[in-house]
């Protein structure tokens, strides 16, 4: 299907260049201007792969709130919203593990798949199924998971506190 | 029913997982640093998503359910973060991580 | 049999009365100044002891040849089959044999000789509790030598005299020459201590183990009771790892005997009290090393190589210790080379193969030794001074002390009826006969004969010099006076046994604690002729000794090449001087090395780690930033080190090893 293989071509593309962009741009409001096309822009691919349900998650919870939440940080910590990020340069150390880890990658690709696969397309009844199973609790652990991260995070930004 | 190669989606996290540690060992902001996080695990998520959608037998929605799991602990990574962000800004007046070095004493 | 049997099984109780004589005066002694600091004490319990010692003596003398041992087993440890058949047990024991019951007498009696002596010999002294209290310990360990039942006990208490000996010569500690004298006494005995060890080491693996036999080891090293010694049929061959145990035996003898070449210790260890010097350096502690040969001769036998190192070493002893005797100006250390000289005779005898007419020498000696030594003690305590050439008159002042000192020279000399002439014409007589049969002992016969003159030269010499002449040559010493009651007494009983000692032997009850060839003496043609020579030579020796110094005054001094051999008497021939060189060449060298080893080997290895780890760690230490990214960093790095290893390096390896 060329279709499909040019749209994901195209989505792949943009997320690399939105990401990319996200990490060098030197205005933090830009930066994550360019974090919402990115998630907006998985939330394309997520349905591209057959999983709307996904896709309307990450649509609402990351390009929503958790941009949204981001901007937040920034309005606070910044005096002057569009100020620019100092550049700052990149040890050796860094480059090393850079070229290390690109080593692994270009080793590995060898190992990908060829070929082509089906998407399997399934209802998202059959995912609300999955999180309720009370074999797996997922979305229980996942509330206690959020439950103690608002305990942390009320306590971190607690008035009076040294 | 689509069909697609998918090297193409694993790499694709491959170099998004990439994007985010880069940007993790070089950001010194901390907001920047919580958005090479937040990409990172994106690319993880990916993967789950795209096992789970090549994969035929019907226990491979755990992987969908995983991802539903992980962007929600993605998204209150961000939460604790930010406060992480607005108490270091309140200690130190900055929110540059180099110089936050308490952990070396 | 006789009422007094029954008391052999007791003799442990006269080590008890001696310690319990320690422990009192030792503990309580600091409160008992009336009592001269515990002296009383001591004088009464070992004056116990003699009255035990003496009875258990005559009980074994009224039932001839009594073997009596009362032994108790404290620690057993299993054969095992094969290399180690028979076990081995080690016993603590109290052992009765004529030859133990002899030395009982002489230590009990001079013993407490001794110690009334000191009553008045040390009575202004300070620090008499230890000195009493250390007196009673020794009496303690040299009768538990005495009576040890088997070489591990017997060894026990012969360090324990060691120690004791180290400590009476260091009584006056606070003088650095008693101190190092002390210490010289300690590490020469030391050297044949070590030796000793080393002989039981070779008995004990030579009668322990599979191919030695008997099992001696298994009855915990006792001295059994036999018909001959427990070598016996060995004792006639030369077998080298016997010969060796012999020879070591040997060396521990003559390190605790002062002979040739360990003798550098005693005279030095004159430093101690007078009374000790007659106790332990004269009669008791030094005989020790000849009660060793006589014991290890009786029971376990020697090797005719052993036997003939035995008679070289006492020949040249008693030789070379008069030679030294005959220039000293000290009037103790004279004493002490003719005891040096005596305990070579003591040696000969055993090594000629007449171990009992040793014993009798050492017997007879003991009694006028501690007489010598204690009328020189007397001398020492009127006058003040060692040396022989301030002294001069004495007789006039002190009759009875120059008339026990002149019984002492006479028996030290060997003139007939005293004690001395019996026993050391009885050696003369037996090693004259041995030699007959083994010409190589010859010329060590003729050095003891040999020494009969220098030993009636230099003790009248001595006697000349304190006693005779007009007046004391220094004016500036005290006048002299005798000592109280209780110094007195001790010479006179003593003068007793030097003249009569002699004469017991021909009693065939005492005889019978002597029960070997040669004792009592008989008097053959030849015998009375080679009395003859040697009551000529001593009486030669006492002439020339008259005519030099009979006058009193002091000779003047020789020149030429006498003044040469005098300086190296003096000097002892340069024996010290040597041991000192060898000391500080090769015991520095070695130390040195060791140091060097230490400080940079050793050392240097540690510091070289040290090094490594504070720069490693000086290293490491910066990359703890403190900066989060850079933690995530070593993260990343390590996660991909562990893909690396999954992925290729494991595969690898297993592909290697030829597996999957």
């Amino acid at each position: 299907m060329i279709l499909e293989e040019l749209a994901f071509l195209v989505i792949a593309a943009v997320a690399i260049v939105t990401a990319a962009n996200a990490l060098l741009v030197r205005e933090l409001v830009h930066t994550i201007l360019w974090i919402a096309l990115f998630f907006v822009d998985l939330a394309a691919l997520y349905f591209l792969l057959a999983a709307p349900f996904l896709g309307v998650l990450e649509l609402g919870v990351y390009a929503g709130a958790v941009t949204i939440l981001l901007l937040f940080g920034v309005m606070v910590t910044r005096k002057r919203i569009f100020a620019r990020e100092a550049v700052t340069g990149i040890g050796p150390a860094p480059l090393l593990l850079a070229g290390l880890v690109l080593a692994v990658v270009v080793v590995g690709a060898e190992e990908l798949p060829s070929g082509e696969g089906t998407v399997h397309a399934y209802a998202p009844a059959l995912l609300s199924q999955a999180l309720f199973n009370a074999d797996g609790p997922w979305l229980l652990l996942l509330g206690l998971a959020m439950l103690s991260a608002l305990a942390g995070a009320i306590y971190l930004v607690r008035e009076g506190r040294e | 029913m689509s069909a697609f190669s998918p090297a193409g989606l694993l790499a694709l996290s491959g170099a998004l997982l990439g994007l985010g540690l880069f940007g993790i060992l070089t950001r010194r902001n901390f907001i920047l640093l919580l958005i090479s996080v937040e990409i990172a695990i994106n690319a993880a998520v990916l993967n789950f998503v795209y096992f789970a959608a090549f994969s035929g037998s019907s226990s491979a929605l755990s992987g969908q359910a995983i991802a539903v799991v992980l962007i929600g602990l993605a998204a209150t990574e961000v939460a604790v973060g930010l406060a992480i962000v607005l108490g270091l800004n309140r200690l130190r007046g900055s929110i540059n991580v180099a110089e936050a070095s308490a952990l070396r004493r | 049999m006789s009422v007094l049997t029954p008391l052999l099984a007791y003799a442990g109780l006269v080590p008890l009365l001696t310690f319990l004589s320690f422990v009192l005066v030792g503990f309580l002694g600091n409160r008992l100044k009336g009592l001269e600091w515990g002296g009383w004490i001591a004088v009464l319990l070992s004056g116990a002891a003699m009255v035990v010692g003496t009875l258990v003596a005559v009980a074994e003398m009224l039932s001839p040849g009594q073997y009596t041992d009362v032994s108790y087993t404290w620690l057993t440890v299993p054969g095992s089959p094969g290399t180690f058949p028979n076990g081995v047990s080690l016993v603590i024991g109290f052992l009765v044999d004529p030859l133990s019951a002899l030395m009982l007498l002489v230590v009990t009696i001079v013993g407490f000789l001794v110690m009334l002596y000191s009553i008045g010999y040390m009575h202004h002294d300070h620090g008499l509790p230890r000195y009493y209290a250390e007196l009673s310990l020794f009496l303690t360990a040299m009768t538990g030598l005495v009576l040890a039942d088997n070489l591990l006990e017997f060894f026990l208490f012969w360090e324990l005299v060691g120690v004791c000996s180290y400590f009476l010569i260091g009584f006056y500690y606070e003088k650095p020459s008693a101190a190092s004298a002390a210490k010289e006494a300690f590490l020469v005995t030391r050297v044949g201590d070590v030796l000793f060890l080393l002989g039981i080491f070779i008995y004990f693996a030579t009668y322990a183990t599979a191919g030695g036999g008997a099992g001696w080891a298994a009855s915990g090293f006792k001295f059994a009771n036999g018909t001959q010694p427990f070598l016996g049929p060995l004792v006639g061959t030369n077998t080298p790892l016997l010969t060796v145990a012999g020879l070591m035996i040997l060396g521990g003898a003559a390190g605790k005997s002062a002979q040739f070449p360990l003798h550098v210790w005693l005279p030095d260890a004159m430093e101690g009290p007078t009374t000790v010097s007659a106790l332990i350096h004269a009669a008791t502690m030094v005989a020790a090393g000849v009660y060793l040969l006589a014991v290890t001769s009786v029971f376990l036998g020697f090797t005719p190589d052993d036997q003939f190192a035995i008679v070289a070493i006492g020949g040249i002893t008693c030789f070379f210790a008069a030679t030294m005797a005959v220039v000293n100006t000290d009037i103790k250390r004279v004493v002490a080379y003719s005891t040096i000289s005596q305990l070579g005779y003591m040696v000969l005898a055993v090594g000629a193969g007449v171990t009992m007419v040793g014993m009798y020498h050492l017997f007879t000696h003991a009694f006028f030794k501690a007489l010598l030594f204690l009328a020189a003690g007397s001398v020492i305590h009127a006058v003040g001074t060692q040396d022989l050439f301030k002294m001069g008159g004495l007789r006039r002042t002190m009759p009875l002390t120059a008339g026990a000192f002149l019984v002492g020279a006479l028996s030290l000399s060997g003139i007939f009826p005293f004690a001395g002439f019996f026993s050391k014409d009885d050696i003369l007589g037996s090693v004259f006969q041995a030699a007959q049969a083994h010409p190589a002992y010859w010329p060590f016969f003729l050095l003891a004969l040999a020494t009969v003159f220098l030993t009636s030269y230099y003790i009248f010499r001595a006697w000349f010099l304190a006693f005779g002449g007009p007046a004391p040559r220094d004016a500036s010493l005290p006048t002299a006076h005798e000592g109280p009651w209780v110094m007195r007494v001790p010479l006179i009983v003593l003068s007793g046994f030097a003249i009569a000692a002699g004469f017991f032997v021909f009693d065939p009850a005492f005889a019978s604690l002597l029960p070997g060839a040669g004792v009592p003496p008989t008097y053959t043609a030849t015998d009375l002729g080679l009395s003859a020579v040697s009551l000529g030579l001593a009486g030669s020796g006492i002439a020339l000794s008259y005519t030099l110094w009979g006058n009193g005054r002091i000779a003047a001094a020789p020149t030429g090449i006498a003044a040469q051999m005098r300086t190296v008497l003096l000097n002892r021939y340069y024996f010290k001087v040597g041991y000192d060189w060898i000391g500080r060449r090769a015991v520095y060298t070695v130390a040195r090395s060791a140091d060097f080893v230490e400080r940079y080997v050793i050392d240097g290895t540690i510091r070289g780690f040290e090094k490594l780890f504070s720069r490693g760690s000086d290293l490491l230490r910066r990359a703890q930033t403190g900066i989060v990214s850079d933690y995530a960093g070593y993260v990343v790095a390590g996660l991909v080190g562990v893909l690396l290893l999954i992925l290729y390096v494991g595969p690898a390896i297993v592909q290697s090893m030829g597996g999957g």
